[in-house]
């Protein structure tokens, strides 16, 4: 006999009048880890917020225990016994690892806090899963991987029974995430389940036991435990393998260009140490940080947090500041929220790369014009009557990347592009790269987990703990690990 | 077009008068504090104001709009097509007393025993708008086989054999449960008779977790719902296929439910076509006396859908996945019930 934990029953929810689920069934069984892969993200936040509270259904019914939490007729108050880890933590900053495991639970009835005794009784859960962090650390000092971990053992110690991991491969590292596999698989063999959602098949399939297809809201198709396998889920993407495949092909035979466009030349900065990377005219190169603290490092480096501990960056062999350089640009992490003026009109977003190139952009509007003669076709007439919080989230990602191909930089670095993104939103990504890539524009993606930036990458530059580099070469890439996302095309160019 | 006017309902017009005595309360309450603030009137006199005010408030929400709210919810989804499920969905409507009356004699009407079966298989309708005596079925069945091994046409007579006992299943015996066993034990006889047709190219797998076998053989289920929907996937999912296809039958089985799941690994359908699909199982009660004429595998899904909800609850049911030129999943859900005394509806299954 299964015991079920979660489920949900033919489930329609609407929100301001939009249908965000729509007949949606899912169950979850006991110790079971169960992959949630979003199609394209349309409902899944909406999924979020019903794993933890009961909004009132349109329709459908969901058991927590075989127990009906929440229906269409009536729903239960409060909060379901669901923890949900994702970017945006849940531990509250200025409070001690302990303290924000123990105190915080409902039923922590002491009314005097005594530090030594949660001290000890944290020890046993952290040794029980190899863990060695202390208990009076403070939570803003713990890495995203200890974060997580952390959040997982509330989770436990609360005595929930479901944990959802949402998106937690972009947050860490490979090494991090394969520790991270440990102890879910551990704590599963305990009984308690989790949900892992994940943008990427190859990160499901390494760690779920069943997955289930998200689609506009509905699950299209469960995959089951039998099926599992890379052919099976290799079906699905169909469309993105596609892309993978034709670019692979267009590229092959196409040798590196010998100018280096950028160098970063002996770079001391936070955890970086004596960093030396060049990266040459028109090729895509991948940079990944095999530990927070380098990846840390390398944003603040970008985005010109402070100066430069040593070294210098040189621009085809002058020495440039990234922040100042019109050369440079810089696409952050998940730009549709950090790189928009919701204040500023559609056509003074798109100019804003221009402002560098072109003295006086917000008064010329024979500039304007020619823009939006130039664009109008690709982006929509439309969106230049728009807000910014009327645009959808494809139309942000092409008004971000439209307006770096206007700025013409030379080098543009890109921070976890495919972060956040469905496959909707990385097709267009990726379309974006490559358009970028056709002008001669060089891309550098900064990554921690590889995700989709591999698929057109040239280069694989891996830096560890250490600040040690390591290169890996196209034809190399097929060595990578099996969680390597399009490792089975990389072998396929080599078998053929 | 013309504006409806919002008075031409009774409940509209109750709600004006409950917020024009809202405002007047509201209104006296704002004078009585300008009095207190005055100091005309004492502090125990403008708090007991204020407490009929936030009484009246509190009474006209949870008393009255919120129950009232939810009996709408429940006429729209009868109106939508919805079963009516359990006697406790209809205390939510209690609009009047004859309000109730009504909606206890729509339940009546919607679960006549009459109404299920006319859910009953399409074989079944056949048989009978054909008026087929079984008797003279079986033993022509008989005959047939007997000539076929006399005759030394061992596949023939094994054919037959089956087709026989798969009608002597489908049309003689009448009632609505039965085991887990008997059900899959149709299928197989089933399945059978298809792989005449189809040879190796089909498959058929049963699985289930061993310690879990007796349990899942003896629950009772109701009859004639795993062969449509075999059959379904073999018209519309495998026959359809190039090449070998393999159907699964596989059953779970939890605290207190049964779940099989029904998989083939044929042509699967569009996106659209399931939506459709499934919004038509999930919403479907006006299906039962529909006479639709269309596709029927969408039927025949229809129907086993409606029996469960209808035997079992709306809590019960079935949900199709399919992605194109992967396949297609069926998933009914069962309560897991050994004996039909258990059952709430019993006075359904005669």
């Amino acid at each position: 006999m299964r015991e079920e934990i979660f489920r949900m029953e033919r489930v329609t929810y609407i929100e301001k009048g939009i249908i965000q689920l729509k007949d949606f069934n899912l169950q979850i069984f006991q110790g079971e880890i169960m992959g949630f892969l979003p199609v394209n993200a349309h409902g899944l936040p909406a999924f979020l917020k019903l794993l933890q509270s009961n909004l009132p259904l349109h329709d459908g019914f969901v058991y927590y225990g075989e127990t009906l939490i929440n229906s269409w007729k009536a729903s239960r108050k409060g909060y379901n016994r669901i923890s949900i880890i994702q970017n945006q933590g849940c531990l509250v900053e200025g409070m001690r690892v302990s303290d924000t495991i123990f105190v915080l639970r409902q039923g922590f009835r002491q009314r005097i806090i005594r530090s030594g005794l949660l001290r000890r009784q944290l020890e046993p859960f952290l040794r029980d899963i190899g863990m060695d962090i202390s208990a009076d650390t403070y939570v803003e000092k713990l890495s995203y991987f200890e974060r997580i971990v952390v959040e997982m053992l509330r989770a436990v110690i609360m005595g929930h029974r479901l944990i959802v991991l949402n998106e937690v491969s972009t947050l860490i590292s490979e090494v991090e995430l394969k520790k991270l596999y440990r102890i879910m698989r551990k704590y599963a063999s305990q009984g308690i389940s989790f949900l892992y959602i994940s943008l990427h098949f190859e990160d499901i399939l390494q760690i779920c036991d069943r997955a289930a297809l998200l689609s506009y809201g509905r699950v299209q198709k469960v995959i089951g435990e039998t099926q599992m396998s890379l052919d099976t889920m290799l079906e699905y993407p169909e469309e993105f393998n596609r892309m993978v495949r034709v670019h692979m092909q267009s590229e092959k035979g196409l040798g590196m260009s010998p100018d280096v466009v950028l160098e970063l030349h002996d770079i001391t900065y936070g955890a970086l140490e004596r960093l030396h990377v060049k990266i040459h005219a028109g090729e895509c190169v991948v940079i990944q940080s095999l530990d927070y603290s380098i990846y840390k490092s390398l944003i603040g480096l970008l985005i010109g947090e402070r100066r430069l501990e040593g070294g210098e960056i040189l621009l085809e062999g002058e020495p440039v500041a990234i922040r100042e350089s019109k050369s440079v640009a810089v696409i952050r992490e998940l730009p549709t929220r950090s790189m928009i003026f919701p204040g500023m009109s559609y056509m003074d977003n798109l100019c804003f790369g221009l402002l560098r190139r072109v003295e006086g952009i917000w008064h010329d509007r024979a500039i304007k014009e020619s823009v939006r003669m130039e664009y109008g076709s690709f982006l929509g007439e439309d969106v230049f009557y728009m807000q910014m919080e009327e645009l959808t989230e494809m139309q942000k990602y092409q008004l971000v990347y439209t307006r770096i191909l206007l700025q013409r930089p030379k080098v543009v670095f890109c921070i976890q592009p495919f972060k956040g993104a469905d496959m909707p939103h990385r097709l267009l990504i990726w379309r974006m790269m490559e358009t970028l890539l056709q002008k001669g524009i060089a891309v550098v993606i900064i990554a921690i987990n590889l995700a989709d930036s591999m698929s057109f990458a040239e280069r694989l530059l891996r830096i560890d703990g250490n600040g040690m580099v390591v290169e890996v070469s196209r034809e190399e890439f097929s060595h990578l690990s099996a969680s390597t996302p399009w490792a089975h095309l990389y072998r396929k160019e080599e078998e053929g | 077009m013309k504006k409806e006017n919002p008075f031409r309902y009774i409940s509209n017009r109750i709600a004006f008068m409950a917020a024009m005595i809202g405002l007047c309360l509201m209104a006296y309450q704002a004078e009585q504090t300008i009095l207190l603030w005055q100091g005309e009137i004492c502090v125990w006199k403008w708090l007991l104001h204020l407490g009929i005010t936030g009484f009246y408030f509190a009474a006209a929400w949870f008393w009255i709009f919120i129950p009232y709210r939810r009996s709408e919810k429940f006429v729209e989804r009868i109106q939508d097509g919805h079963m009516i499920s359990g006697s406790g969905d209809l205390n939510n409507v209690l609009l009047t007393p004859s309000a109730k009356r009504q909606m206890e004699m729509t339940e009546t009407l919607l679960k006549s025993p009459q109404l299920i079966d006319l859910n009953e298989r399409q074989a079944q309708y056949l048989a009978l708008q054909n008026q087929i005596n079984p008797h003279f079925l079986y033993n022509t069945l008989e005959s047939i086989r007997g000539e076929a091994l006399i005759a030394g046409l061992d596949s023939v007579a094994d054919m037959t054999e089956a087709l026989a006992k798969f009608f002597r299943y489908t049309i003689t015996r009448v009632e609505n449960l039965v085991s887990v066993e008997e059900e899959l034990d149709n299928c197989e006889t089933y399945f059978r008779i298809q792989q005449y047709r189809f040879g190796d190219r089909l498959r058929l797998h049963v699985t289930y977790e061993e310690e879990d076998r007796e349990d899942i053989m003896s629950c009772r289920i109701p009859k004639l719902i795993l062969q449509p929907i075999l059959e379904n996937s073999i018209i519309h999912g495998t026959e359809r296929k190039v090449g070998t296809s393999t159907l699964r039958i596989h059953f779970t089985r939890t605290q207190k439910r049964l779940l099989i799941r029904i998989s083939d690994d044929g042509v699967g359908m569009d996106e659209e076509t399931l939506a459709a699909l499934n919004d038509r199982l999930n919403g479907s009660g006006g299906d039962i006396a529909c006479r639709e004429n269309g596709r029927r595998g969408g039927i025949a899904l229809t129907n086993v859908n409606n029996r469960i909800h209808l035997i079992f609850g709306e809590e019960y049911g079935m949900h199709v996945y399919s992605i194109p030129q992967k396949g297609t999943d069926v998933e009914l859900t069962i309560p897991l019930t050994g004996s039909d005394i258990k059952i709430d509806e019993r006075d359904l299954l005669s």
